[in-house]
């Protein structure tokens, strides 16, 4: 079968809800594992302690990756449904400042959205005060929406990819990624031995 | 340096990052889109602040779009059922592991308090943030980052980048 199944209405909108409870199980499940019910495990990235959060998350994001490019090749995954209908669409300078404020959150809170739903499974009495800061937030964005709505969706670009935008292909880019990640892990292997806050 | 207890007892960075992947991979395959988070986190805030005020939700610029005339519960969301499984996996995780626990992660001489302060805090930017990225860790870096969505790729080194210069102002909290 060809996928992305549900675009290509192989299941249904009812089917879909009951297999969306069994893949957040395994990413909660993965999560917990990874030591991401932790803020301590999250954090001590930014400290050089211990790069654990590098070494997951794009060890993750070049097998989901590579797995979709070759998928694709194998024709037992149609890439340009994803462009056509779901690729996320970039809104350049939204989400250069969402992701300052972002990584401020992260750092200060200790948590981002799903590893705080970890942290409360763990027990973590910080995750929960996380989450409610969240609700809070969330509602400071929208009922701020007079002031920023514009900004909101501004410098819309469209479902562009990394590809498009340095006008390569898809293969060339995805070994680029995976080549930067490689680069990554060496950098984060490096940088665990420097740990200049724990001189 | 030896491994602080905390960090001990969990996979290998490298098979939980594989094994994170193929669950990504499995829901690309099946749905078309990625995983996700912080979406479900806002459809909870347009539900609470709709119990307190429902008029004023639903002419809301940002939340009115979970309240359509006609539609579905703002809860009966693919990614709202998919954050319930993240709940359920993680608890299933952490009583396996036997390592549930009540308690504050924080530096080991930060006080309480502050800590729970800061997360508070914390989760207020952080909630700010995810909607003006329309994602978080989860739909943006991870699943955009996997599609090579240009975004995403803006929004994770904007986050990384903020938060190792930001670290520096809060390293007692966890020191």
């Amino acid at each position: 079968m060809t996928g992305p199944l549900y675009l290509n209405e192989v299941i249904g909108y009812n089917t879909s809800l009951f297999i969306a409870i069994g893949i957040g199980f395994l990413f909660g499940f993965v999560l917990e594992r990874a030591g991401f019910g932790d803020s301590r495990n999250l954090t001590s990235i930014f400290y050089f302690r211990d790069m654990r959060v590098l070494r997951v998350m794009f060890s993750a994001v070049v097998t989901a990756m590579l797995g979709l490019v070759v998928l694709n090749r194998l024709g037992l995954f149609d890439y340009s449904m994803l462009l056509d209908y779901s690729l996320l669409t970039t809104y350049f300078w939204p989400q250069l400042v969402g992701g300052v404020l972002f990584g401020l959150g992260f750092v200060i809170g200790g948590y981002c959205p799903g590893t705080a739903v970890v942290g409360l499974a763990s027990g973590k009495i910080d995750s929960l005060l996380f989450l409610a800061g969240m609700l809070v937030g969330i509602d400071v964005f929208a009922f701020g929406m007079p002031l920023w709505g514009s900004f909101y969706k501004s410098s819309d670009l469209g479902r562009i990819t990394l590809w498009q935008y340095f006008g390569t292909s898809m293969e060339t880019m995805a070994l680029t990624v995976t080549a930067a990640a490689l680069g990554a892990f060496i950098l984060a292997w490096v940088a665990e031995k420097w740990a200049p806050y724990d001189k | 340096m030896t491994k602080p207890d905390y960090a001990k007892g969990y996979w290998n960075p490298f098979v939980a990052g594989i094994a994170l992947g193929l669950v990504l991979l499995l829901t690309f395959y099946i749905m078309g889109t990625g995983l996700g988070a912080s979406g479900a986190v806002a459809r909870t805030a347009a539900v609470v602040t709709h119990a307190i005020d429902p008029q004023l939700v639903e002419k809301n610029q940002y939340f009115k779009e979970f309240y359509k005339p006609g539609g579905d519960h703002p809860l009966v969301d693919w990614m709202v059922f998919e954050v319930i499984g993240v709940f359920i996996g993680g608890i299933v995780a952490v009583l396996t592991a036997r390592r549930f626990n009540i308690s504050v992660g924080k530096g080991a001489s930060f006080p309480v308090i502050l800590r729970l302060i800061l997360a508070f805090g914390g989760g207020i930017i952080g909630g700010i943030g995810t909607r003006f990225a329309m994602g978080c860790t989860s739909g943006q870096a991870l699943s955009g980052g996997a599609t090579m969505a240009l975004g995403s790729w803006v929004f994770m080194m904007m986050v990384f980048a903020t938060a190792f210069v930001a670290a520096y102002f809060v390293r007692k909290e966890w020191q």
